[in-house]
C-alpha cells in the first residue's frame, strides 16, 4: 500500500521495517469517496475554523479520510492548512498547539500518490513525527500541509491513536 | 443527567472533562476542582516559558470552559461545567464527593519529588530538585512551594557557575537552556519568565547533564535536544564525548534514534565541515563563553559540602558497566570520581502522592497506589488496596495515572480514552445522583467557612490583570494576592 520510503524522512531500512510491522494502518486509499455535506456538531460550540472562500475558478480539493473509514471531500481554498479544513469541518483534529508545529496533534497519513508532491518536511515537522502516534512512511503534520493547486486533490486519512507508542520521558 | 467531578485542572483534568462534554450523549454536570485560584497546572507551572506554542492548548481549554460555563454559556447546550478553584481536595473531601457525584475522575498530576537517595542530598546548600528549579523560574505560587530562602539573595548565586544536572530527560534540557541564557535579555523578554530568577542565575556558565545510563538510553526529545545545539549562535557550545557514540548499534535505531544521531555528528563537527545545510542555519561567533556537555554511565553516590557553610562543593560519582543481564550498574573495578560544582539539580522526575495520604484521613478511599502513581486497571478505573478491584466509579487521568512521563499529546490521548471508558460506565451505571448545584457541592464538600472557592470568571479577571502587567503576562506569585486583585 505504501511506496518505499523517501530519503527525506532519514531512515535506516531496518527501523523503518520494523515501524512497518508496528504501525500499519488499517486505512484504504481506494475506496470510492462520497461527498458528504458539512458536518456541524451538536453538542460542543465551534471551538475553531477561519476558513477561506476560494475565489470562483480556483477551488481546490481535498479529502478527509475519517478513522471509521467515512470520506469527506472539501472545497478549499489555496492558503489553508489541512489543520484549519479539518477544524472548520469539525472533524477529529485536536491541534493542541494551535497549528504551530509543537505538539503533532495534527498528525495525518498522505495518500502515496501525493505524498512525493509535498515539499519535504523540515527539522521542526520531523521532530514532532518522531513522537506522533501511529506513525507511517507517509505521515505529515496537518498545520504543515498548505493548500496549492500542487497538491490540488490530495487525500489524507487520520490516523487512529493508539496508546502506548510513546518512548518520550521527563 | 448525571454529575462528574474531576480533580485537578491541568492538561489531563481539562481534556478529560473536553472529550466528556463533546462526547458524552448522556447530559452531564462536570465540576472541575483545582487547588490553585489559576488553572492548567504544568502547562502553567511546567513547560518552559519560551515554549509559548506548547501552552496553546490553554486556548482551546478556555474557550470551551467559556461557553459551558454557566451563566454566561449558551445555555441551550445539553451540558454543564463549572470549575472550583483554591480548594484542594484531600482524602475527606473525595469521600464526600464520592457519595454525591456520580464518578469523580482524579487528574491531580505529580506534585513531588523522585529523590536520589544519597547523602547530603536533604542537608545540602545548592542542592534541589528540578521541580523546586523549575517552580522557581515559572513563578508557582510561592506559599504553596518551599523555596529555599538563600535563593532570593543575589549573593548566593554570585559564585555559582558550574551547575550539574542529574537525570536527561526534557525537563533537564529545560534546565540547562534556562541556565545559560539567562544573561540573554532579548531570549526571554517576550515571556512570562520570572526576571528574579534570570537575574540572578546569569553567572552560570558551564553544565553537565549526567546520565546513568548510556547515550542511547537518553531520555530527552529530538526537538529539545536540537534547541540546545542551535544555542551556539549565542556563543553556547555543546559537547558530547566521542566514547559514548563509539559503540552505538546504528541499525537498531528507530526513526528519532537516527535522526538523533545525525544531530549529534554534524553539530559535532565545526561549523564550516558540516555537510547539511540545516545544521549551518546560524554562524557562531568566533569565541565560545557558556558550555553544556553531556555525560553518561554514572551513578552519584554523595555529595560533599564545604563544612564553613554548608554548601555544596563537588559531586562523588561511581561508574558504570552494563552487566550480562543488559542492565547498567555500578563497575566496582573503577575507582569513584569527583566533579566540584557550585549548584546540584536533581531531574530524576515528578512523584505522584497517594490522595489518601492528604488531609485528616477520618475517612480513606482505600486507594492503591503503585510507587509513584495510582494503580489503574486497563479502563483508567482506580484499584482498591483492599481488594485490588476498580473502585466503582473512580477513575484517573494523565500524570497521576501514568506517572510523569509523556508530552501534553500522550496526556491528551490518556485523557480521551480513559473519558470514553467513563461515558461506558455511565452508560451502564443505574443510579443517578441528583444534579449538585455548586451551593450543594459547597456544602458537603467544604464544610468550614475558610474556604475561599475561586470562579471560571475570577479566574478570567486575574488572567486579564496579569496580561497587563506584561507580554504575554506577569504571573502573579503569591496567593494571597491573586485572591485580592479578584475581591476575595
Ligand atoms: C518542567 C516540565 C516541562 C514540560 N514541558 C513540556 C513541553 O514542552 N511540551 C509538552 O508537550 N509537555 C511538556 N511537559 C509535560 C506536560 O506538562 C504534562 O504532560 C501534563 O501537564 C500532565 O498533565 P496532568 O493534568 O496530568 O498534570 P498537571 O499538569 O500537573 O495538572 C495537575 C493539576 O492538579 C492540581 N492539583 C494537584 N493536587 C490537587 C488536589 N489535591 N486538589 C485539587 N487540585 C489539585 C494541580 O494544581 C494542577 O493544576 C512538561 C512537564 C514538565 C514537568
Ligand atoms: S497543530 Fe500542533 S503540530 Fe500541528
Amino acid at each position: 500500500m505504501f511506496k518505499v520510503l523517501p530519503s527525506s524522512l532519514l531512515l535506516k531500512s531496518s527501523a523503518r521495517i520494523k515501524r512497518n510491522i508496528l504501525y500499519k494502518p488499517i486505512i484504504s486509499f481506494t475506496s470510492p469517496t462520497v461527498v458528504t455535506p458539512r458536518f456541524l456538531s451538536t453538542t460542543l460550540p465551534r471551538l475553531h475554523g477561519h476558513l477561506h472562500k476560494p475565489k470562483p475558478g480556483e477551488e481546490l480539493h481535498c479529502t478527509f479520510i475519517l478513522k471509521d473509514g467515512t470520506q469527506k471531500k472539501f472545497t478549499v481554498a489555496k492558503g489553508d492548512t489541512l489543520l484549519d479544513i479539518a477544524q472548520g469541518h469539525n472533524l477529529d483534529m485536536e491541534g493542541a498547539c494551535g497549528g504551530s508545529c509543537a505538539c503533532s496533534t495534527c498528525h495525518v497519513i498522505v495518500d502515496p500518490e501525493y505524498y512525493d508532491l509535498l515539499p519535504e518536511p523540515d527539522d521542526d515537522e520531523n521532530d514532532m513525527l518522531d513522537l506522533a502516534y501511529g506513525l507511517t512512511e507517509t505521515s505529515r503534520l496537518g498545520c504543515c500541509i498548505k493548500m496549492n493547486k500542487d497538491i490540488d486533490g490530495i487525500r489524507v486519512a487520520l490516523p487512529q491513536m493508539t496508546r502506548n507508542v510513546q518512548t518520550s520521558d521527563f | 443527567m448525571k454529575s462528574i467531578s474531576i480533580i485537578g485542572s491541568g492538561p489531563s483534568g481539562f481534556y478529560t472533562a473536553y472529550h466528556l462534554l463533546k462526547k458524552s450523549p448522556i447530559p452531564l454536570n462536570i465540576t472541575l476542582w483545582e487547588k490553585f485560584p489559576v488553572p492548567f497546572g504544568l502547562s502553567r507551572y511546567g513547560v518552559a516559558p519560551d515554549h509559548p506554542e506548547v501552552k496553546n492548548c490553554e486556548e482551546t481549554f478556555t474557550q470551551f470552559a467559556n461557553a459551558y460555563t454557566i451563566p454566561s454559556g449558551s445555555n441551550n447546550l445539553m451540558h454543564k461545567f463549572q470549575f472550583i478553584g483554591n480548594v484542594q481536595i484531600d482524602s475527606e473531601k473525595l469521600f464526600k464527593l464520592r457519595s454525591i457525584q456520580d464518578c469523580v475522575i482524579l487528574s491531580y498530576g505529580c506534585n513531588n519529588d523522585k529523590k536520589l537517595g544519597i547523602p547530603g542530598e536533604n542537608d545540602t546548600l545548592g542542592v534541589v530538585s528540578s521541580r523546586q528549579f523549575v517552580n522557581w523560574y515559572n513563578s508557582y505560587p510561592e506559599n504553596a512551594c518551599a523555596t529555599p530562602e538563600q535563593w532570593k539573595g543575589s549573593d548566593f548565586w554570585k559564585n555559582v557557575k558550574n551547575v550539574a544536572i542529574i537525570g536527561n530527560g526534557n525537563v533537564a534540557l529545560d534546565i540547562c537552556r534556562v541556565l545559560l541564557t539567562s544573561n540573554i535579555k532579548q531570549y526571554w523578554q517576550n515571556t512570562d519568565i520570572n526576571q528574579a530568577s534570570t537575574e540572578a542565575i546569569k553567572h552560570v556558565s558551564n553544565v553537565k547533564i549526567i546520565g546513568r545510563r548510556g547515550y542511547e538510553q537518553s531520555k530527552f526529545t529530538n526537538k529539545e535536544f536540537r534547541e540546545l545545539w542551535e544555542l551556539e549562535k549565542y556563543g553556547i557550545k555543546g559537547n558530547i564525548d566521542s566514547k559514548y557514540l563509539s559503540n552505538v548499534d546504528e541499525s537498531k535505531l528507530d526513526r528519532a534514534g537516527t535522526r538523533r544521531l545525525e544531530m549529534v555528528k554534524e553539530y559535532m563537527k565545526p561549523f564550516d565541515q558540516r555537510t547539511k545545510k540545516n545544521y549551518k542555519k546560524f554562524k557562531p561567533p568566533s569565541t565560545f563563553t557558556k558550555f553544556w556537555e553531556f555525560d553518561y554511565m554514572k551513578t552519584p553516590v554523595k555529595i560533599n559540602k564545604d563544612a564553613r557553610n554548608n554548601r555544596i562543593s563537588s559531586i562523588t560519582l561511581a561508574i558504570n558497566k552494563v552487566n550480562e543481564m543488559n542492565k547498567f550498574v555500578i563497575d566496582n573495578s573503577k575507582p569513584c570520581i569527583d566533579y566540584p560544582i557550585d549548584f546540584l539539580i536533581t531531574s530524576l522526575g515528578y512523584k505522584g502522592v497517594n490522595i489518601d495520604e492528604l488531609g485528616c484521613q477520618k475517612h480513606l478511599n482505600n486507594i492503591k497506589f503503585a510507587g509513584d502513581h495510582l494503580a489503574t486497571n486497563r479502563e483508567g478505573q482506580v484499584l482498591s488496596s483492599m481488594d485490588n478491584k476498580p473502585i466503582p466509579g473512580l477513575f484517573a487521568s494523565g500524570w497521576i495515572k501514568t506517572g510523569s512521563k509523556g508530552v501534553i499529546v500522550s496526556t491528551m490521548i490518556d485523557s480521551f480514552t480513559v473519558g470514553d471508558e467513563v461515558i461506558k460506565y455511565l452508560q451502564c451505571s443505574a443510579t443517578s445522583n441528583q444534579q449538585a448545584s455548586i451551593i450543594d457541592l459547597q456544602n458537603t464538600v467544604l464544610d468550614s467557612t475558610n474556604y475561599k472557592p475561586t470562579t471560571w470568571f475570577d479566574w478570567l479577571k486575574l488572567d486579564a490583570y496579569e496580561k497587563k502587567l506584561g507580554n504575554p503576562r506577569r504571573k502573579i506569585i503569591n496567593i494571597a494576592d491573586m485572591l485580592k486583585i479578584i475581591g476575595k
